[in-house]
């Protein structure tokens, strides 16, 4: 009996122990300064002199901030296309890569060696591949006689050229989550189907699929974050050009809080960024809830 | 698996424990801000010596004004043993968010190399009392700099340099297509001249691209104050950006894009000019005195320097950079002494010219160059030739910097075509107004 | 029918993998292109002459070989320190049903969608506070409880049978022996994919650095690099050259790793 106390004791308090090193950080290294960033959003804090409270006039400001809703629209659509598209093109790789083939750590390496890539680099190296008039693409276009394409001065093909190479290094990266949760899956359950004569089509709609829910629910979570916090790889590709069209939220706080030392207001963004992004989470979150 | 956890614990265990010995030499302050205003300090020297001195000097490197400014640091350490540089060096555009970041938490710069001094006076050092007065100090430098760095008596830093906008061009080409640039400044092309040399260059040879511009509201600011045009009006009290003068220079810019005589690619789609000019398929670049060094490693064509064309009169832009000591560093005196000591003809002189830049010192007119300086007496007469309005901009600090951003945003807007010259304009004024109120 | 399907699956990888490859290839090969040769245009893939001169610049601008082994040091550490801590976070809230559990776990998820970029300075005055300012420690502590990482190892451990839990309660193993002994070795594949990922964050962190650190023996290899971007120019050369050697550690690690999350997975899948 007084092992079963014991053990009932330690099963409580373990949980928080466990819990303890890693909320820690978090609280005083993420969660304190984010409660700053909080408090700043209701000031008029320039980043170097002291900050005067204002009340909500931040916010009031924002609501009427068309370019604000500009770059939020815009984000929104740069994160509705990529998401999917990494979502599945990750999940169409790493199902290929679990076929019974050879040289898979070569194909896995190999699509995985872009997101190993530092974003500055990354930007660079498409600026060349992309550049307009300076572009190895545009140049093996006009070898074969046609014109080249504005891919960085034309708006339109910015954007392309940014969810290409926002597929092209973040899809390893979830390729590799997308591997590990098949890898839970036992076999078991896909020999069983066989012999009850399930064909592959089958046995993915009604194995796979289901019992990837946590991994596929973790990785929409992650990549949609992901695309509304984007910013370095951007940044170094197109500037937020041509003009403000591949601007998106985070680059455009952040020059609002250091360019234009209005930090208080980008403060007030990024709890908007934040209350939108949590908003999107839980509802995913919720809609899953029975496997969460 | 365990194993390989445990070991990187233990791993870490050890290399933390070393790494919090070998932690800090220097001096370590801790500051606590209470409500009302005042810092509180205790400062405990970790060393045994309570005079040596080390210097943070936040830097950014273009090219060899680094190394220059490492000997003349070497120098100084010399006539003053116990006063040491860390010259921490990072890229340009991070150097606002670092200085920002580490005057907010208390660990102020002793020194550092900026752009924009007007936005941080409040946080730096009035050196004038310490080097001489307001008068002595100011009368050293170009008048035109003064607002930059100075206000209300004070002076908050000292021009390390001065830049000037002005034209490089590709001479190889040039000499092939047998166009000929003005040969001294009574002799200066106009704008239509100009076009017709740059369309006969890139006819006649295989260059791909006219004029090249760098993608800056600074040097695209030089066109717009040779039309007459300025941002703000000279008392600072109201946008003059959407002027009659102003908005033909847009309307101008505009259409030597759509004529192709200077390429999209620039400020549409980032590219950049440098290595446009580098490939050697360019007429001629719009930038400034920096590029000189920049440049100077070209081998596979000659180069030059030549006069900017006229509109309705002639200009180039004052720029540079200037050297800023902080409040709160805990090494104030030292970092003003400094300055004292880089002001001298003698050390911006060496400064400038060996890093290939011109000097804002009036007794430095007369610098020689290893390489360039004909180039430079170009340069200088640029700006000797400029009007009021282009200092009178720039050096309004508290505003220009604010919407830096916006002015690229309405070029980009008309060069792009989804506004007219006049509508950008407009609504770059709206803005304008709008920071000058928030000041 | 066999053989065909496989090599279409053969067919479509090398597609992927060579579309992957080429924007690597073409930073490796421009490494050796020295000086002008860089700007080439036409461009060419393949260097006219293979040069070290890019590598041996660099190296001679700055002590690379102590910023690699700042990176290196950092990287590990704070791996060794994301690997425990998130294991045990992870653990937690997967197994263990207490209160609170569903609103730490997204206290924790929400402090993703924070872009670092934004709270800088409230960063900054706490690590400054703390006297982390210019240390090591600064740049191993804070970016070690990674989210995703918790997150990774929560929805792993989400499909391990309590029963095996409950099993070795009864045998009397203690908590922390559930952890290290039953857990752990369970959870080999998704924390080999949380080694190579926080590797890989660790060593390409470059705002933690820029915020922390000041003294320049302390930078790391990112940090370095970027130094070569000045307002005007920028020094490509060198810069490419130290890219290229960055990429290599975070390679090692994934080659040394990847046999981890695979294991198992050699006859999962689905079969004809």
């Amino acid at each position: 009996m007084a092992h079963k106390n014991k053990i009932n004791r330690q099963k409580r308090i373990a949980p928080y122990l466990f819990l303890l090193p890693n909320l820690s950080i978090f609280i005083v290294f993420i969660v304190a300064p984010a409660l700053y960033g909080v408090y700043y959003s209701f000031t008029d804090y320039d980043g170097l002199n002291k900050a005067k409270f204002i009340g909500l006039e931040n916010y009031i400001e924002i609501f009427g901030d068309m370019k604000f809703w500009l770059i939020f629209k815009q984000t929104g659509i740069y994160a509705a296309i990529v998401v999917p598209g990494i979502f599945l093109f990750a999940l169409g790789v790493a199902l290929l890569l679990i076929q019974k083939i050879k040289f898979k750590p070569v194909f896995r390496a190999a699509i995985y060696w872009p997101t190993m890539i530092s974003f500055v680099v990354v930007g660079v190296t498409w600026k060349w591949i992309f550049g307009d008039s300076f572009g190895v693409l545009n140049y093996l276009i006009e070898l074969m006689g046609r014109e080249g394409i504005p891919w960085l001065t034309d708006p339109f093909f910015a954007r392309m050229t940014v969810v290409i190479a926002t597929l092209w290094c973040r899809v390893g990266f979830y390729m590799v989550i997308f591997m590990a949760g098949l890898q839970n899956i036992p076999l078991q359950y896909y020999e069983a189907a066989r012999i009850d004569g399930a064909t592959k089509v089958l046995a993915f709609r009604y194995i796979t699929l289901p019992l990837l829910k946590p991994t596929s629910v973790m990785v929409i979570m992650l990549c949609i974050i992901d695309s509304f916090k984007a910013y370095p790889l951007i940044v170094s590709l197109t500037g937020g050009g041509p003009g403000k069209t591949t601007t998106y939220l985070v680059q455009y706080i952040y020059r609002y809080g250091f360019e234009k030392s209005k930090l208080g207001y980008a403060s007030a963004m990024s709890v908007l960024l934040f209350a939108v992004i949590a908003i999107i989470t839980a509802i995913q979150f919720r809609s899953k809830k029975e496997d969460m | 698996m365990k194993k390989f956890i445990s070991l990187l614990m233990m791993l870490v265990l050890v290399l933390s424990l070393a790494a919090c010995g070998a932690k800090e030499d220097t001096k370590e302050t801790i500051k606590t801000d209470s409500t009302d205003g005042t810092v509180e300090e205790t400062t405990t020297d970790v060393q045994e010596e309570p005079e040596d001195v080390v210097l943070d000097f936040l830097w950014f490197s273009d090219g060899v004004e680094t190394q220059v400014m490492e000997e003349i640091m070497e120098n100084y350490k010399e006539e003053n043993p116990h006063v040491s540089f860390n010259l921490i060096e990072v890229a340009f555009d991070d150097l606002d968010a670092k200085l920002k970041t580490m005057i907010a938490g208390g660990n102020a710069p002793a020194l550092a190399r900026i752009t924009n001094p007007g936005l941080l006076f409040n946080q730096s050092i009035d050196i004038a009392p310490a080097l001489g007065g307001y008068d002595a100090v100011t009368s050293q430098y170009m008048d035109s700099l003064k607002p930059y760095y100075s206000k209300d008596g004070k002076v908050y830093g000292v021009p390390m340099d001065v830049t000037a906008n002005g034209m490089i061009y590709n001479k190889s080409l040039f000499a092939e297509a047998g166009v000929e640039v003005p040969a001294s400044s009574s002799d200066i092309w106009t704008w239509d001249e100009f076009e017709v040399a740059i369309q006969t260059v890139v006819d006649k040879t295989d260059a791909k691209y006219g004029l090249l511009w760098d993608f800056s509201p600074h040097r695209w600011s030089t066109l717009m104050y040779e039309f007459g045009g300025q941002f703000i009006n000279d008392e600072g009290t109201k946008a003059t950006v959407n002027s009659p003068e102003a908005i033909a220079a847009l309307q101008y810019f505009v259409d030597l894009h759509k004529k192709g005589i200077i390429p999209e690619s620039i400020w549409l789609g980032g590219e950049n000019p440098n290595n446009l000019f580098r490939s050697g398929t360019a007429a001629a670049h719009v930038s400034g005195n920096w590029m000189v060094s920049s440049y100077r490693d070209i081998e596979a064509f000659d180069w030059g320097v030549t006069y900017m064309p006229i509109a309705k009169n002639r200009a180039s832009v004052p720029g540079g950079k200037y050297l800023m000591a902080f409040k709160e560093s805990d090494v104030e005196e030292e970092a003003t002494k400094f300055i004292g000591y880089f002001m001298s003809k003698e050390n911006t002189g060496k400064y400038c010219s060996e890093s290939f830049f011109l000097s804002p010192r009036l007794d430095n007119a007369d610098l020689s160059y290893e390489f360039g300086g004909e180039m430079f007496t170009i340069f200088s007469d640029e700006l000797a030739n400029t009007p009021q309005s282009a200092a009178s901009d720039w050096s309004k600090q508290d505003i220009i910097p604010v919407v830096y951003s916006d002015i690229k945003e309405a070029i980009v807007e008309a060069i792009l075509g989804s506004m007219t010259p006049e509508e950008a304009f407009n609504d770059l004024a709206d803005t304008i107004n709008g920071a000058i109120e928030d000041k | 029918m066999k053989k065909l399907s496989n090599s279409s699956i053969y067919i479509v990888l090398t597609f992927v993998s060579i579309l992957m490859l080429i924007p690597v290839l073409w930073i490796i090969l421009s490494s050796f292109k020295s000086g002008m040769d860089l700007y080439e245009w036409p461009p060419r893939l393949i260097p006219k002459t293979f040069s070290l001169d890019n590598y041996k610049a660099a190296f001679s601008q700055g002590n690379f070989l102590l910023y690699f082994g700042n990176s290196l040091f950092v990287t590990i550490a704070s791996t060794a320190l994301t690997l425990l801590i998130n294991s045990m976070a992870g653990f937690a809230l997967a197994k263990y049903k207490f209160k609170g559990r569903q609103f730490i776990f997204i206290v924790f998820i929400s402090t993703l969608m924070i872009p670092l970029e934004v709270i800088m300075i409230p960063i900054f005055t706490i690590i400054s506070r703390l006297g982390l300012y210019n240390s090591f420690l600064g740049l191993i502590i804070p970016p070690a409880a990674t989210p995703t990482g918790l997150f990774l190892i929560r929805q792993f451990l989400l499909s391990v049978p309590d029963s095996i839990l409950e099993a070795a309660r009864i045998d009397g193993a203690s908590e922390w022996e559930i952890y290290w002994k039953l857990i752990l070795p369970i959870a080999k594949p998704v924390i080999s994919v949380l080694a190579i990922f926080s590797f890989m964050w660790r060593w390409n962190d470059f705002l933690w650095p820029l915020i922390v650190i000041s003294d320049p023996k302390k930078y790391t290899v990112q940090l370095a690099i970027s130094n070569f971007i000045g307002e005007f120019n920028v020094d490509w050369n060198s810069l490419i050259a130290m890219s290229v050697l960055t990429m290599i550690p975070v390679l090692i690690v994934f080659i040394l790793f990847q046999k981890n999350f695979v294991q198992g997975m050699v006859t999962s899948g689905m079969k004809d």
